[in-house]
């Protein structure tokens, strides 16, 4: 069983947490705001949606979207592991897609796999590893589910309160050095030779990339993660504007997704990621077909 | 008194791939030369460039920068270097000509710093000076050949350095453009006094509008531009003895230095 937390909507949150005859199904916007859990979700959901956003530009081009697919499979495996020793499943996954963020960038940097090679490796091990820990410990029933597909709904006060911290910790790295980070993206050697430090910003990049999956698991859920990041910038790369356009544009249709997901999945009490995901495709649909006629 | 040496090569020997591509070079750029250097494709043209600004390693010699030896300088803000391959980026990147430019105001000293009114000034300044603030706007994919060598040229400019070395900046680029590309060249260098080092197989060019000559097939050979000096023995070390040059001064429209 996949779990109502993990995959339905406010009525499977309803259930889950004894809240019927509370809640009425068809509560209205303002009633919902009112809410701690509702209250968590919406901000959990922008501050994912903002960080995933802005770091997604910066991935998609540097060709290196697929990064994220593969550190967050490998964060399965640190899921598992926390919750096999009672750890917060989402510190062992931090730490996880650390060591995967990291050993990626090694094996590309020293030649001993290219990009995509690498990133299946780690894929590979990391998932291995959580699919033995899990046999070991018997299973763990419904809360990896949650961490596979997303809970935003369910998300308590403690993991809000690590998720707002990471994406502080990503969102001022992002604008203190995001004109380095541009100027390393459009031409690394050119950026060496003005004296930028690549090695350290790209070394704090990868960091930053570990900490946005992390914090993304409980929001949208490892096998999704992929799209909160990459869509919104492969969207706002169709309206061939300016840097700034082009960044402001990601990020609102990463929170304009995040946030209608979260409304649309609450209504009509299907899984919140799958919202999250197809807002987005329908806004890069959209998109793309303006872009075109316009041309 | 003499002038500043910017540049100083002494015996400088360059490996690339186990073999010897520039042998025992020895040479000085001086302030507000226009330097130009040419040689057959292959001779060692980049990597001549690439050792002076300290990307490639040296197998023996001595180079040094505004009196720092490469290894230990630390000062890249004074120098601008404008590659071969600049203006074959990603067409569909997106940057506005003004926003690439204001990248070239980062640096090792200002990392992390948000760029204020001195530097947008300094953009638009820049932009203006090539000829491109009407299309400051427009995204750096958008433009022409001409124009993107001109855009590179003026994110060069905006760092305010003291010698800027270009790779090859008119290649692929029609006459008439060439001829506009080192037109502002040669105000920077005479208006604005900055330093530069210019690969170009324009010969005529390298003539009519540059003080001093470096011609690299392996060995490398320097001459000043001046109606005293034999160009074309210069030249035919770089190039062979059974090339003949010839020369028409008076083409060159009174622009001759010398």
């Amino acid at each position: 069983m996949i779990g109502a937390v993990g995959a339905a909507g406010l009525n499977g949150i309803i259930e889950s947490a004894g809240l019927t005859g509370f809640i009425s199904p068809s509560a209205s916007l303002v009633e919902l705001l009112g809410y701690q859990f509702f209250q968590n979700a919406i901000l959990g959901g922008l501050a994912a949606g903002f960080a995933c956003a802005w770091i997604g530009l910066f991935l998609v081009l540097r060709r290196e979207a697929m990064i994220v697919d593969g550190v967050a499979h490998t964060a399965f495996g640190g899921v598992a592991l926390g919750l096999l020793l009672g750890i917060d499943p989402l510190i062992t996954a931090l730490g996880i897609s650390i060591v995967s963020v990291f050993g990626i960038s090694h094996m590309k940097r020293k030649g001993l796999a290219e990009s995509d090679s690498a990133i299946a490796l780690m894929l590979a091990v990391g998932f291995s590893t959580g699919l033995i820990i899990i046999s070991i410990a018997g299973g763990f029933s419904v809360d990896l589910f949650s961490y596979l597909f997303g809970s935003i709904l369910t998300i308590s006060r403690s993991d809000l309160l690590m998720i707002l911290v990471l994406g502080m910790v990503i969102i001022s790295f992002l604008t203190i050095f995001h004109k380095e980070l541009l100027a390393i993206t459009f031409d690394e050697r050119g950026a060496r030779m003005m004296g930028i430090p690549v090695n350290a910003i790209l070394t704090m990049f990868n960091l930053i990339v570990a900490i946005t999956i992390t914090l993304s698991i409980k929001i949208i859920g490892i096998i999704l993660v992929v799209a909160l990041i990459v869509i919104p910038a492969l969207t706002a790369l169709q309206l061939r504007a300016s840097f700034a356009k082009t960044i402001t544009s990601t990020v609102l249709i990463g929170l304009a997704s995040v946030v209608a997901g979260i409304m649309v999945s609450t209504f009509y009490n299907v899984a919140t990621s799958g919202v999250i995901v197809f807002t987005m495709v329908l806004i890069y649909l959209v998109t793309t077909a303006l872009a075109r006629r316009g041309k | 008194m003499g002038k500043d040496v910017v540049i100083e090569v002494r015996n400088l020997n360059v490996n690339r791939s186990g073999a010897l591509v520039i042998k025992d070079a020895n040479f000085e750029v001086l302030k507000g030369d226009y330097v130009g250097i040419v040689g057959p494709n292959g001779g060692g043209k980049t990597t001549l460039l690439l050792a002076i600004l300290g990307q490639i390693p040296k197998a023996s010699g001595t180079i040094r920068l505004f009196g720092k030896s490469v290894e230990s300088f630390d000062e890249w803000e004074r120098v601008a270097f404008v590659p071969q391959d600049a203006i074959n980026f990603d067409a569909n990147f997106p940057l506005s000509v003004r926003e690439l430019v204001s990248l070239g105001r980062l640096g090792r000293k200002k990392i992390g710093r948000r760029l204020g009114k001195i530097d947008w000034d300094e953009v638009d300044s820049a932009l203006e000076f090539m000829g491109l603030s009407e299309v400051a706007d427009r995204r750096i994919g958008e433009l022409s050949g001409g124009q993107k060598q001109r855009m590179f040229v003026a994110m060069a400019l905006v760092r305010d350095p003291d010698v800027i070395i270009l790779d090859e900046p008119v290649a692929g680029i029609d006459a008439v453009t060439q001829e506009k590309f080192y037109q502002k060249m040669s105000d920077l260098n005479q208006k604005r006094g900055i330093t530069i080092m210019m690969v170009s197989h324009d010969l005529s060019a390298v003539f009519c509008r540059m003080s001093k000559v470096i011609c690299v097939n392996k060995e490398v050979n320097v001459a000043e531009i001046r109606p005293d000096v034999d160009i074309e023995g210069v030249l035919r070390k770089a190039y062979g003895e059974h090339f003949h040059f010839v020369f028409h001064r008076h083409e060159c429209k009174g622009e001759f230095k010398a």
